[in-house]
């Protein structure tokens, strides 16, 4: 670019002006001037001028954000009221038990929930000020600040005014005072550990394998929610509350705690633990910042993959990497079937999505049936509804490697070979799996000698479940996002079709109900006749269905890969 | 079925040119939602030619080819790869087809060698041949050393060359390249061009697009410029550019501003 003399020499004059203008901090330039000693108010107004612009002219997004109010209002509300009723009742061995299990409870939520919802409010991502010359002090008072400025912060303040309630109810205006500091406190806690949690985590999930990890840890603790709960429930039955004032205790000299037991010990006649226990609440929030502060700066870099070098490389010819050494060292044929199945196996093995969803039925595959029978239910039909579960697995199929699918359709592979070698690369993982399923709940129901049927009638819900899914997964695939951060959540247009899903899984128990039906009917004969019955119904649903979803395919496969492929 | 789709598409092959079109497009139109994308392009790839396609980001490049392989469905007008309907005949028109589509993810999860090896034998070659030449364009194209990562890890210029190198396999008559030089590096951005430059000597047809007027006005012998959907001018390189530089005739072509020299001063 061609510059004239007169701009060049004004050009370092204004450059040397840049920095100094720049330090001033990100909010300058929205805000006009600002104060450069570090104050954290530009924070503050850049956030909530980023809510404000946010919400400009989107019904959609204030509706959003009107429900946000209303939940966080209707939060604060019953929070208040639970941590108010044992001052209410002037009963002090019950607030000494849930002032600090439910304080504790609260912070551990704020770390909880920024993981789940992760990627969800980014607004004032500290990636974003990675170009401003900002000291690391002045960012974090700023991202502190600007942290305590919302709902949540608010919602968090105004529940747990309860505890100040109960605290001057039980020890008078002195007590109500101490609370009133102890819950300022525990909110700067809340807001330090949530900050510095996510911070970290951010910068533990730079790595695609890390990602993948997380997303599969994910899997498992959300399949494992249903039989902990379970377990939960039965050990309150059993439990008695002088072990929770035991545990209420020892949670009060926690940082978790002990900012919401402090009023209490002052109504206790415990003065001399209020020092203690904000120096512990003090400790920690200054450990959790410096600890924030030392994540921050990688967090700051982003998701910017550092390169690794190439591992060890393999043996073996191309052909025998995709097609051999499969499940249980078998060998599949090196045809166009076999790529296709190979790569199939590859992907439920290895993309991160699949792998969530295998592990996913895995365990709710066990936990139902078996759970069902323990309490005397019928596992036939549970069965079925597992054999359905199972399926539903395959009804967004195109959606999980997205455009690539356009590799096949320049190779014109034709619809029915593509759906056949789906099917039969999730039948490798899955037949098995429901052997295993059928034998549990034969053991577990005390029935040995209906194995065979069981199984006969898994097999037959699943080829049911693949007949009815087959054909939705290519009527109705769906975009999922690119991105593989494990808590980023399909968007939008994936809503409807996902109801599609949970038809096609109702349709599947409806046409299993056949089979049951006969089964019940056949009584002890059905032992005998159940496995053969069973695959044969199943294989006819997997034929018609799979020849649907086949001869679909081919008519719309432009149309399917528009579907798939995310931003269109 | 094949025996009857080509007796009705050959005569489409139109025989008093000489040679035969390696694609030929005829009237393509795309609207996405309200937005015309494509309004009506009709183009011939003569066979042995090395074809580049130029346009400013959102001309519709990759819209064009997309809908010149079958990946998108035209709204209106015909394209044929080597004298066969694609949308008609899709089996016969891709089968001497390679493509490198570009914003399309490969089957990422898959290592090098498996994706090469899974592109071999979905377009019907056997093991033996798949083999050889996988392992050879691994090593031309330098991927060897990539070992069991997968292609989700490489860097974006080496999946670039994967990509090329699916496409290659098959041994192509034609191919079908979308920003094929893009986020690759100098050195293999040589390699690249070499390779494609001795195919179109052995008899082989590229069309690929770009931005870029170096790499057309070094490698192509036909250029066509698109903008805004639209093209605006195609024929040899020599017919379009004349006497200027290919940038000139581009930018007058699209319509970009030309600098004065009076704006932006104070830089």
């Amino acid at each position: 670019m061609a510059l004239s003399p007169a701009a060049n020499s004004e050009g370092p004059a204004a450059n040397s002006e840049g920095p100094a203008a720049n330090s001033e901090g990100p909010a300058a330039n929205s805000e006009g001037p600002a104060t450069k000693n570090g104050s954290p108010m530009p924070f503050v107004r850049l956030k909530l001028r980023l809510i404000a612009n946010g919400l400009r002219g989107r019904p959609g997004r204030i509706a959003l954000f009107v429900t946000g109010v209303l939940v966080s209002g209707i939060f604060a509300v019953a929070g208040y009221a639970i941590f108010a009723v044992p001052g209410v009742l002037d009963d002090g061995r019950a607030a000494a038990t849930l002032l600090p299990l439910g304080g504790s409870a609260l912070v551990l939520g704020w770390v909880v929930l920024p993981l789940v919802f992760f990627g969800v409010d980014e607004s004032l991502d500290p990636a974003r000020f990675a170009l401003f010359p900002l000291r690391r002090r002045t960012l974090i008072a700023g991202l502190f600040t600007a942290a305590l400025v919302g709902l949540p912060a608010l919602a968090t303040l105004v529940a747990t005014a309860g505890t100040v309630s109960t605290a001057a109810q039980l020890g008078g205006g002195g007590a109500a005072l101490v609370q009133f500091a102890g819950i300022v406190a525990g909110l700067l806690l809340c807001v330090a550990v949530s900050r510095s949690v996510t911070s970290a985590f951010a910068t533990g999930l730079r790595s695609r394998r890390s990602r993948d990890l997380a997303v599969v840890l994910l899997a498992v603790v959300a399949a494992l929610l249903g039989p902990l709960q379970l377990a939960v429930l039965a050990g309150l039955e059993r439990a008695d509350w002088e072990a929770f004032g035991t545990v209420a205790r020892i949670a009060g000299w926690t940082p978790l705690g002990a900012p919401y037991s402090i009023g209490l010990d002052v109504a206790a006649g415990r003065a001399w633990a209020v020092p203690v226990k904000l120096l512990i609440v003090g400790a920690a929030i200054a450990g959790l910042l410096w600890w924030w502060s030392a994540t921050l700066e990688r967090a700051m870099l982003g998701a910017a993959a550092s390169g690794r070098g190439g591992e060890a490389a393999e043996t073996g010819s191309p052909v025998d990497r995709l097609v051999g050494r499969l499940l249980f060292g078998r060998r599949l044929p090196a045809t166009r079937f076999g790529a296709l199945v190979g790569r199939e196996v590859r992907y439920w093995l290895r993309e991160t999505r699949r792998r969530a969803a295998l592990i996913t039925f895995t365990v709710v595959g066990l936990f139902l049936p078996v759970s069902v029978s323990m309490s005397g239910g019928s596992p036939g039909l549970m069965g079925g509804f597992v054999g359905a579960l199972a399926a539903v697995a395959l009804a967004n199929q195109f959606g999980y490697e997205g455009s690539a699918y356009a590799a096949n359709m320049t190779a014109g592979v034709p619809g029915r070979t593509e759906i056949h070698s789906r099917a039969a690369a999730h039948a490798l993982f899955t037949v098995p799996l429901l052997m295993v399923v059928a034998i549990v709940v034969a053991l577990v129901s005390g029935r040995p000698e209906g194995l065979a049927a069981q199984f006969g009638g898994l097999v037959a819900a699943y080829g049911v479940g693949l007949g009815v899914v087959l054909p939705v997964s290519v009527i109705a695939a769906y975009a999922l996002p690119e991105t593989t951060s494990p808590f980023a959540l399909s968007s939008g247009g994936g809503a409807a079709k996902g109801l599609l899903t949970l038809g096609a899984m109702l349709a599947t128990v409806v046409v299993s109900v056949p089979l049951q039906v006969v089964a019940f009917f056949l009584g002890d004969v059905w032992l005998w006749l159940g496995l053969p019955a069973g695959i044969a119904y199943g294989c006819a649903a997997y034929l018609i269905g799979s020849g649907v979803a086949g001869d679909l395919l081919d008519r719309r496969m432009p149309e399917l890969l528009a579907a798939v492929t995310p931003g269109r | 079925m094949t025996c009857y789709f080509r007796t009705m598409t050959v005569p489409a092959q139109r025989h008093r040119e000489e040679p035969p079109a390696a694609m030929s497009l005829r009237g393509l139109v795309k609207h996405f939602d309200t937005k015309l994308a494509v309004s009506g392009v009709s183009l011939d790839v003569p066979a042995g030619s090395f074809y580049g396609l130029l346009g400013p980001n959102g001309a519709g490049k990759t819209t064009t080819l997309s809908m010149a392989v079958g990946l998108l469905r035209p709204d209106a007008g015909q394209a044929f790869l080597q004298g066969y309907d694609v949308w008609a005949d899709p089996a016969a028109a891709k089968a001497r087809l390679g493509v490198l589509p570009d914003g399309v993810r490969l089957f990422d999860r898959l290592t090098g060698p498996e994706l090469l090896a899974y592109h071999g034998l979905l377009r019907g070659m056997d093991a033996a041949t798949v083999d050889q030449r996988a392992r050879e364009l691994l090593d031309v194209l330098e991927l060897s050393s990539a070992g069991r990562t997968m292609v989700v890890d490489y860097s974006a210029g080496m999946r670039k060359k994967i990509g090329l190198a699916c496409a290659l396999l098959h041994a192509p008559r034609l191919l079908v390249l979308d920003e094929p030089f893009e986020a690759v590096d100098p050195v293999s951005a040589a390699r690249i061009r070499d390779i494609l430059q001795r195919y179109v000597a052995g008899g082989g047809t590229v069309i690929f697009s770009s931005h870029v007027m170096e790499v057309v006005e070094r490698l192509c012998s036909h250029v066509a410029i698109l903008s805004d959907g639209v093209l605006r001018l195609h024929g040899t390189l020599g017919a379009v550019r004349g006497d200027r530089s290919l940038e000139e005739v581009f930018v007058q072509v699209v319509g970009g501003r030309v600098g004065t020299g009076s704006e932006l001063a104070w830089l």
